[in-house]
């Protein structure tokens, strides 16, 4: 009993994780680098929430502010941080992204203030189901939801030209501008789908919490990567799985007290036995080295 | 007698001579500067934020140099380095607050101090080679997130420790070390394991860990035990950074909790190593200090309502600097800015004011060709710059 | 490449040397001026940041208003710890370096505990608006608390749960990772002894969920949160269909600021015990309230501001008794001299206008040897039942 309410709690939980994790997996797997700037791409689009919902009261096109604000954000973080820097060392580019989510953080600071900001319950949708076995349909449209992008995504990258061309260069970008394609502009193709995600992942986020504070980019920036790597790394599924197991885990450590303190320690614990079952992630592929 | 005396001193003035002095030029300029400094704060000349920040380059400069062997020799990404320092520093900081407390030693003590970094470290290590065990079968990100989720392991359970064992939330007391001397003691801990680290790089299994990195496979056909190797790079390494958190131990009055030691710490550590290049201690020394530097005088200067520009003005000059560096758009531009080139050709140009060393024929066979100083070594540098990331192993020598 | 790299470096390091040497040169002119020098070290920056901004804010309001009556002047510098105890160190340097004669200690407890060791070594006055651990001024003769140390809170909110709410299930939702929670809980659950508690605790004050807590919480009458006002904030709003609607949320002095949230549509009663209540529109709360609010909006109006408002009061009506004028005074001559004052038969009568012993946190406010805090705590009911 308690556990079924608390497996459904987790997977609330799970779901917005997974969201964020599709965001931050598909530059993560495309452009192989890992993005410490997403969780502030995320803020940002919340505090862009804040502010249109503030002026218009319009929750839509506060959605809609938010994902172009965030897709244009991340594009020229692109442009500015990690374009140059193509073809040097992989770690470099890791530099350049720390330092934007300095900068992002500081300027929220400075504009926003430091105290959190509180989005009105916009989108409250209330619950279903009777006495204890409730489930918040917020819930059950973030879950849904994640599904449908997941499966979009999967059959744009399998099936269209640009999800191709997106592959492709994640797998051999020499031969990939062999074969013709501008890895330039894929790569930042890459970049605005992912903030767009970002930028999509906070809507399903103020269902759940509607605050919004400077430094809240951490959180997502650890969980997404984590989702990410346990599931394995560029697989899509993957991130949505290991996003929900987070969730789930979560849940079930805090619902017992005395494992409550350690639940940071039971997750990362799991995730190391994961890893020493499945070295390469749940539904992550073993690659071969070649000589 | 006296001639015995003088053999023996000229073959050790031959054996200086053959030093090769720039393999040291690191560990000298900072035992020179710890001199110096140490004289100066001895005699009470030295102010307390210059001590303090000695304390602080001499740590970091001790946290980048050991994960430069894991991240830059071994070539794997570890975001755990936080975790083993956060070890060593309770360790340490545990058997020097018992010493202290139940058998009446001094804080100053540095019997005590060297038996707690000595207690910190060993503890260190054993985490390090916990840890290299999965590194043997994990690869890439997913060891990178095995050592993430051993820094976030470690802290927490220390944060839930009890208060009578290490203090729980509250965090742990540990003696602090007289601050007239403590950035002596700490860069002498520096100078060992620089040295330490060095030997390490310039002997077979250096090379051995630099073929390790290069390629796996191919180590591994010629006969390298990359287990061997994988797990004494975790040992060592992880060993000063539980070194450096005896230190930060030592190097903070009252009271010294896990909190700071997240994965946000070991990306701060990895940022020094990667800024300074990877594969180069000498560079991980520099940017270690330097990062020390300007985040203490941005810390100092930008105070009040002005403290939100400190980390404005740190990432731009992150973001600028790689870019700079980094970028191969800006290969041109960097070699034109290039300051040992400009250096290099106005000393060629003092030179052929002063005398001209190309027509005097006693100088043949030291200058065989008639090529200008400063096209071989722009030749030189061409060619390095074309291949910025495939390293020979021995490239630490060259430097 | 390498190469370049490192002499670049060495360039950079020159050019950010001569910077900084311009600036400590032009920092030098304003040294020595005829004004005291407080000092101060919050978080400014990073996720504890409002609470640190409340402090400086209010201590510079506070400053301005004493300043323009004329007789001792103030300045405030005001260092940013980012609320990690490592920065201590280098920042009390820079407060010598500055010429700080008296501070207001940190205003959080961790880096707290450091800088009061460092404040004894060199005899600097303290007195913290909000480190509220109990050894932030316990064995510290040179420093005061304007809060209620945790163990006293933990216990003043025992003897209250004792007394109001006997017979009533109560539950305790704390953050087991923060010393200034789970210091009160355990001080609270200490004096509750015989009375059976449910716990749910959490790691993160960041946290996306707290439903799993809520689920364990759901059946008490009320419910002790010893936290900051941010996660509160989130658990009451996720709570507030699950858990009763005639619950009592029972908070102490961190959990002020909750009402610049929009909890005004939950159901349950917030309360608090507190020191300062900032819905307070009369007395000299409503005066510091509306004061802040004019000059810096309501984000961060909260207790934290308020203590250390009063802080600055106290240390100019201390050093008026001590008849302490000359600004050259050293800052180890000062705190002998404050010490001396507060450590007799002092009563902080809070700000000047009008001083009927009450101040913008408690009245008749005094400090024992120990340093820390005698005054009136009260249950302030943030906002009633639905």
């Amino acid at each position: 009993m308690e556990y079924i309410i608390n497996f459904i709690n987790g997977l609330s939980l799970g779901g917005i994780y997974a969201m964020i994790a599709l965001g931050y997996t598909i530059v993560y797997g495309i452009a192989k680098m890992l993005n410490f700037a997403h969780g502030d791409i995320i803020m940002a689009g919340g505090y862009t929430v804040v502010v249109t919902l503030g002026l218009l009261h319009q929750p839509i096109v506060a959605v809609l502010f938010a994902i172009i604000f965030c897709t244009v954000l991340g594009v020229c973080i692109e442009k500015v941080a990690y374009k140059p820097l193509r073809g040097s060392s992989p770690l470099a580019v890791l530099i350049t992204a720390i330092g934007m989510s300095y900068l992002l953080q500081s300027l929220a600071q400075i504009i926003f203030g430091s105290a959190p900001k509180m989005v009105l319950d916009y989108l409250n949708l209330g619950v279903l189901g009777k006495g204890a076995f409730t489930i918040s349909v917020s819930t059950i449209v973030t879950l849904s939801c994640t599904v449908v992008l997941m499966t979009a995504l999967t059959l744009f990258i399998k099936y269209a030209k640009i999800g191709r061309a997106m592959v492709a260069v994640s797998e051999d970008k020499a031969a990939a501008k062999l074969m013709g394609i501008n890895i330039n502009s894929i790569i930042t193709i890459t970049f605005a789908i992912g903030s767009a995600f970002a930028g999509l992942s906070v809507i399903f986020y103020f269902m759940l919490t509607p605050t919004m504070s400077p430094t809240f980019g951490a959180m997502p920036g650890i969980k997404a990567f984590t989702a990410a790597v346990i599931g394995g790394i560029g697989s899509i599924p993957g991130a949505i799985i290991g996003g929900v197991l987070l969730g789930v885990i979560e849940c079930f450590s805090n619902m017992i007290p005395q494992l409550a303190p350690y639940t940071e320690a039971i997750e990362f614990g799991l995730l190391i036995i994961i890893l020493l079952v499945k070295p390469s992630g749940i539904l992550g592929k073993m690659k071969k080295e070649k000589v | 007698m006296s001639k015995f005396d003088k053999k023996t001193f000229s073959s050790f003035f031959n054996k200086l001579k053959n030093v090769k002095w720039k393999h040291y030029i690191a560990p000298i300029v900072i035992a020179i500067i710890t001199i110096v400094c140490g004289e100066m704060s001895l005699t009470d000349n030295l102010k307390m934020t210059y001590q303090v920040m000695l304390e602080k380059m001499a740590i970091a400069m001790i946290l980048a140099v050991s994960l430069s062997l894991v991240v830059g020799f071994l070539g794997e990404l570890s975001l755990g380095h936080a975790g083993f320092m956060c070890v060593g520093m309770y360790m340490g900081g545990k058997v020097a607050a018992v010493m202290v407390q139940n058998a009446g030693y001094g804080n100053d003590n540095v019997f005590v101090f060297f038996l707690a970094v000595l207690a910190g470290g060993l503890a260190a290590a054993i985490c390090g080679f916990i840890i290299g065990l999965p590194a043997l079968r994990l690869r890439g990100d997913y060891l990178a997130i095995v050592t993430l989720a051993f820094c976030q392991i470690v802290k927490t359970i220390f944060i839930n420790s009890s208060a009578e064992t290490f203090g729980g939330a509250i965090g742990l007391w540990t003696p602090r070390m007289n601050r007239d001397y403590m950035f002596i003691l700490a860069m002498g801990l520096l100078l060992i394991t620089i040295i330490a680290v060095q030997n390490i790089i310039r002997s077979k299994h250096g090379r051995a860990i630099t073929a390790i990195r290069d390629s796996e496979i191919a180590a591994r056909a010629t006969g390298v035990e990359v287990t061997k190797y994988k797990l004494l790079v975790f040992v060592v390494s992880s060993f000063f950074a539980g070194i450096a958190g005896v230190l930060y131990s030592y190097s903070n009055a009252g009271i010294v909790s896990s909190v700071k030691f997240d994965y946000n710490y070991s990306i701060e550590i990895l940022v020094m190593v990667v800024l300074g290049g990877m594969g180069s201690i000498n560079g991980s020394l520099i940017a270690a200090a330097l990062i020390t530097y300007i985040n203490i005088e941005l810390n100092k200067y930008l105070t009040g309502n002005l403290a939100v520009l400190q980390n404005i003005i740190y990432a731009t000059i992150l973001i600028l600097f790689v870019i700079y560096n980094n970028a191969p758009a800006l290969k041109d531009f960097r070699e034109r800015t290039n300051p040992k080139r400009l250096l290099s050709k106005l000393k060629t140009r003092n030179k052929k004011e002063s005398s001209d060393v190309r027509d005097d024929e006693a100088a043949w066979d030291r200058v065989p060709t008639k090529i200008h100083m400063d096209e071989i070594l722009s030749l030189d540098l061409r060619i390095q710059s074309n291949e910025p990331e495939k390293k020979m192993p021995d490239d630490e020598e060259k430097q | 490449m390498r190469k370049n790299f490192k002499k670049v470096l060495v360039v950079v390091l020159a050019l950010v040397f001569c910077v900084s040497m311009v600036v400590a040169l032009s920092a030098c002119n304003d040294k020595g001026g005829n004004h005291f020098v407080i000092g101060m070290s919050g978080p400014l920056t990073g996720g504890a940041s409002v609470y640190g901004i409340a402090v400086k804010n209010s201590a510079q309001m506070a400053i301005d208003e004493i300043n323009a009556l004329g007789g001792i002047q103030f300045e405030l510098k005001a260092y940013d710890d980012k609320h990690d105890a490592s920065n201590i160190e280098s920042i009390f340097a820079n407060m010598l370096d500055d010429g700080v004669q008296l501070t207001l200690g940190t205003v959080t407890t961790a880096p707290g505990l450091a800088f009061n060791e460092m404040a004894k070594q060199e005899n600097m006055f303290f007195m913290t608006p909000s480190a509220s651990a109990n050894n932030v001024v316990k064995d510290y003769s040179n420093g005061y608390q304007m809060c209620f140390a945790d163990n006293n809170q933990g216990q003043y909110a025992a003897e209250y749960f004792k007394a109001n709410y006997t017979g009533k299930k109560i539950g305790c939702f704390y953050n087991s990772a923060d010393n200034y929670s789970s210091g009160i809980q355990a001080q609270f659950k200490a004096n509750m002894q015989g009375v059976s508690l449910v716990e749910a605790s959490f790691t993160d004050n960041k946290a996306a969920s707290f439903d799993t807590q809520v689920n364990t919480l759901k059946d008490c009458d009320v419910i002790f949160m010893p936290i900051y006002y941010e996660p509160a904030s989130v658990f009451m709003l996720q709570a507030k269909d699950t858990v009763k609607s005639d619950c009592v949320y029972f908070g102490c002095d961190g959990l002020d600021g909750i009402l610049n949230m929009s909890v005004s549509d939950i159901p349950q009663e917030i309360s608090m015990l507190t020191h300062f209540d900032s819905s307070a529109t009369t007395g000299k709360a409503g005066d510091f309230n509306r004061k802040y609010t004019e000059k810096y909006g309501k984000d961060t109006l909260n207790q934290f501001g308020a203590s250390a408002y009063d802080c600055v009061y106290a240390i100019y009506q201390a050093m008026t008794a001590a008849n302490i004028t000359d600004t050259k005074i050293s800052h180890s001559d000062l705190c002998n001299a404050l010490c001396e004052v507060l450590n007799g038969d002092f009563q902080f009568t809070g700000a000047i206008t009008g001083s009927d012993g009450n101040t913008a946190t408690g009245s008749n406010v005094t400090w024992d040897s120990n340093g820390y805090v005698n005054k009136s705590a009260t249950k302030a009911i943030v906002k009633a039942a639905k």
